[in-house]
């Protein structure tokens, strides 16, 4: 009995989310884009109090200088200070990445689990309009809404998110679609309302793998479409400073100053390739058919 | 006696991340004209991968044929060119594959699949090819052959699949057919069907047949002369007479015990070989059956085992059978 | 056959239609009306233009007036530019938005596949990594920022591109590579994924037993079986084309509808927005049916649906 034991306890026990640390770690361009990400988010926080520029301090005795001592990344054509605006550009980008997931998060989430949970024709519609949404390119339809809803940054997170919650719904419908099979034949001997309530249990722990996933392919395209809206003029109003309205000023002095434009050009880059690095490692990590 | 197609001494090795594996480990065997041999054993025993070999369609990483000679109508086919093996495959020498559902191109009609053949190895134009092929299709069994012509794989039955593949086969009147488990994808009933056309095209043409199954009922029926493999050596082989009515190694006796019979009453267990088959990587030491064989003793772990003849055209590597150590039952 | 074209044009149609309807309403949801410039107008002139654009009637009403005019091609008039329609002015810059589209479209076509089939033909050699490591890493890089790098490299540093404008070879190089680059990866990928699939199987060893030729063998039985998941992503790679189009054009001062759409947000010109995102999504529901078709042909077993 006891050599039983000792086999068992000496086979080691992973659950699914310790198999997938291990995992991500082997995997070099996951960890890469994640220590780049957080190496973002800390200049992004720390900036303000960092630096001896603020993002809107002007100086014009010193426009257009490229890259030295004094100013990293150089001054754009009102002397402002270049590496500071563009860390609080990262901090717009990254609010938008985050704060329009929440918003996805909160619009997907119930569309999906009330599509899958009622069925039928709500369900049909549902999908049908989900359809017709995911016929439709999405940055037009989010500059379309923004130009509706103008104003705050928070509208842009509002526009972008009403835009992009069709994979979160579509995925937990899934889930609960397969998770009512499960629960089918128990719910025909459960009593009435606790079939609902075991699904929210089991929904939440099985869905959370691919949520992750999906998120961290979602934040990148946020991003990319706060860039965007920026660059044509509806994005972020100035003096806030964001990397797409950057590229815009620098456009107009681009032969003189390149460096305006190309560093928050690479900035978005490298943004949402560490964002698209981590989200493969991560979906490769939480694949529960490479579990070992 | 010349034979159509002489095998020796062949070796296919796949090397693989767990290993060398050694699918066909120095193997001989031959077929004369017009004659009907099988290759018999069970699953990954070698014998498709040498029927495979004499083609020259192993993937080239990650097997090999390392040695050996395949010698065909006098040439050595290792030795050709990529043209001219190309010459050879589908016109001299054609092969019927199992699964005829995958062996199929499905966005291409069934036509097209049997007229490229003709039309690249008997130029043939695209008319006289059409015309033909809808020949060949009346004469394996496929009805309304002209409207069939047009139509996708996906729209045949898994038994009409297999009889467009045997078509396709004897398209160029080959020499040799190399059959790789015809039947063994399909429902029984057909099974019979099949082979009768097989045998009846065989026989028509003149061709060779090399018969590869697990299926001893086939082998008995079709077969002149029998070649049993295991753990990619040829353990025993002669006649089907000979082999079946007085088996000389261990593994052919314990495979004709496991057919099951007519005329034994049926509550009678099936006997199956025990144990599991050989790892090929690393096969056993001595002789590869040792571990499941039931007549073994602990010479039969080492030394080397050739194939020798216990009686005339009859051939086995068993010692023990060879010194008359080993009786079973016979009829 | 013929069901199944007919089936995907109406869905075309319905798509056409639920996209016109959410455009118009929201558009009437806009604070303000198109009439709110910096300069107040009197409320009299904005009462007559209202009357004149038929703005002062019903919302079931205009909506109808427009899809009628839909049908007929018009799509609308422009708030701003008042003695065009949208149709006109959509026309004027729709070829340079298809030539763009096109070159845009072949180079990722003429990059993607032969890399993607290179890669798997040669499997773990130095084409097939280094085709990974590309399509992976163009794959994440949005069209304007590289569209933008490849100004910085070829016109500010090494002057051999124009910035912008139109009229030749020079003025196509960079914004249709930019826009080609994503769909290339996605393309590349595909390619290779599929290919790698298909050489694997049954019917391609039959093919070789049967005696054909290398060539043959690839062209006939490879590629035509391999290239069906490359069709299937065409349709979506196409959309994100024509729609990320219209950044490219502002970047590379392109003349074409992308510009003029982008002018119609920044100047709230909401006829003109319409407009540009129904013929946006029009331009995409077709490139969806024409994909749609030609995967039918190409592949016999989705045929009889």
């Amino acid at each position: 009995m006891e050599a039983t034991a000792t086999q068992i306890s000496a086979r080691p026990h992973h659950t699914l989310w310790g198999d997938a640390y291990i995992r991500l770690r082997r995997n070099r361009l996951a960890i890469a884009g994640a220590v780049i990400i957080v190496l973002i988010i800390i200049g992004a926080v720390i900036i303000p109090y960092v630096s001896p520029y603020t993002f809107d301090k002007q100086d014009i005795t010193a426009i257009l200088e490229g890259p030295s001592r004094e100013h990293w990344l150089g001054t754009d054509s009102l002397g402002r200070d270049v590496f500071t605006r563009l860390l609080y550009g990262a901090r717009t980008s990254l609010a938008v990445g985050i704060f329009t997931q929440i918003i996805i998060l909160l619009i997907g989430i119930p569309i999906g689990a009330v599509a899958g949970s009622l069925g039928g024709k709500t369900d049909n519609l549902l999908m049908r309009f989900v359809d017709v949404m995911y016929a439709f390119p999405d940055i037009l339809l989010i500059i379309l809404l923004r130009a509706i809803l103008g104003g705050s940054i928070f509208n842009i997170f509002l526009a972008i998110g009403l835009v992009s919650w069709v994979n979160v719904a579509r995925l937990i419908r899934g889930q609960v679609l397969s998770l009512k099979q499960r629960d089918f034949v128990t719910a025909a001997r459960a009593m009435g309302g606790s079939s609902g309530y075991r699904i929210m249990r089991h929904l939440i722990p099985n869905s959370l793998g691919p949520i992750i996933v999906l998120v961290t392919f979602s934040i990148p395209r946020a991003i990319f479409a706060e860039a965007a809206l920026s660059y044509i003029g509806i994005g972020v109003k100035p003096p806030t400073p964001s990397w797409g309205t950057m590229i815009r000023d620098g456009y107009d002095v681009i032969f003189a100053a390149p460096h305006l434009v190309i560093f928050p050009a690479i900035a978005i880059a490298i943004l949402m390739l560490s964002f698209t690095f981590l989200g493969d490692g991560l979906r490769d990590a939480l694949d529960p058919r490479l579990r070992k | 006696m010349a034979g159509l197609l002489e095998v020796r001494n062949l070796k296919t090795y796949f090397y693989t991340q767990d290993g060398v594996v050694k699918a066909v480990d120095d193997v001989s065997f031959n077929v004369s004209e017009g004659e009907t041999i099988a290759l018999v054993g069970e699953s990954g025993c070698g014998k498709s991968v040498s029927a495979l070999s004499v083609l020259r369609l192993i993937q080239e990483p990650p097997g090999k044929i390392l040695a050996g000679e395949i010698l065909f109508g006098g040439k050595d086919l290792l030795k050709l060119s990529r043209q001219e093996m190309q010459k050879v495959r589908g016109a001299e020498i054609a092969m019927i594959f199992q699964e005829p559902l995958t062996s199929l191109n499905p966005v291409l009609t069934i036509g097209r699949q049997l007229t490229e053949t003709m039309e690249l190895h008997l130029g043939m134009t695209e008319e006289q090819a059409k015309q033909e092929a809808i020949k060949l299709l009346e004469s394996v069994g496929i009805p309304h052959a002209e409207r069939r012509i047009r139509d996708y794989p996906h729209h045949f039955s898994g038994g009409m699949r297999q009889r467009v593949m045997i078509a396709m086969a004897i398209s160029c009147a080959p020499k040799l057919i190399i059959a790789d488990e015809p039947t063994t994808a399909v429902d029984v009933t057909v099974q019979a069907q099949l082979l009768e056309l097989i045998r009846k095209f065989t026989a028509e043409l003149n061709s060779s047949l090399i018969m590869i199954t697990h299926n001893l009922g086939v082998v008995a029926r079709y077969a002149r002369r029998v070649y049993v493999m295991y753990a990619g050596k040829i353990v025993e082989h002669g006649t089907a007479l000979d082999v079946f009515h007085h088996p000389a190694h261990p593994y052919t006796a314990g495979l004709l015990a496991s057919v099951p019979r007519l005329d034994e009453p049926k509550k009678v267990r099936l006997a199956s070989i025990a144990g599991q088959p050989p790892d090929l990587i690393a096969p056993p030491p001595g002789c590869a059956f040792t571990p499941r064989c039931i007549f073994a003793v602990p010479e039969c772990s080492s030394g080397v085992y050739e194939l020798v003849e216990i009686s005339p055209g009859h051939f086995t590597t068993c010692w023990r059978a060879r010194e008359g150590k080993i009786a079973w039952k016979t009829d | 056959m013929t069901k199944y074209i007919a089936r995907r044009i109406l869905w075309l149609l319905l798509v056409i239609f639920v996209v016109a309807f959410i455009t118009f309403l929201l558009m009437h949801l806009v604070p303000g009306g198109p009439w709110d410039r910096e300069k107040q107008l009197a409320p009299q002139v904005v009462e007559n233009l209202n009357k004149k654009y038929g703005l002062d009637q019903p919302f079931l009403v205009q909506f109808g007036k427009y899809i009628w005019g839909l049908l007929h091609g018009d799509l609308g008039v422009s708030y701003i530019y008042q003695d065009r329609g949208v149709t006109s002015i959509i026309l004027e810059g729709l070829p340079k938005t298809a030539t763009l589209g096109l070159v845009a479209f072949l180079l990722a076509i003429f990059i993607g596949i032969p890399f993607g089939m290179a890669a798997a033909l040669r499997q773990n050699s130095l084409v097939d990594y280094s085709s990974v490591i590309f399509s992976t890493i163009f794959a994440s890089i949005p069209a304007f920022v590289l569209g933008i790098l490849l100004m910085i490299v070829f016109s500010v540093f090494l002057h051999v591109l124009p910035t912008g404008g139109w009229g030749g070879i020079s003025y196509i190089i960079m914004p249709a590579f930019a826009l080609a680059a994503i769909p290339a990866a996605y393309i590349s990928r595909i390619t290779r994924a599929s290919m790698l699939e298909v050489i694997r199987q049954d019917y391609v060893r039959t093919a070789r037993a049967k005696g054909l030729g290398e060539r043959i063998v690839l062209i006939r039985h490879i590629l035509r079986n391999a290239l069906i998941p490359v069709l299937t992503i065409t349709g979506p790679e196409l959309a994100t084309l024509i729609s990320g189009s219209f950044i490219i054009e502002s970047i590379f001062s392109i003349p074409g509808i992308g510009r003029l759409f982008v002018q119609g947000v920044f100047q709230r010109d909401y006829g003109l927005i319409m407009g540009s995102i129904l013929f946006y999504a029009f331009a995409i529901a077709i490139v969806n049916l024409v994909v749609d078709i030609l995967y039918a042909a190409v592949d016999p077993r989705i045929r009889y649906d």
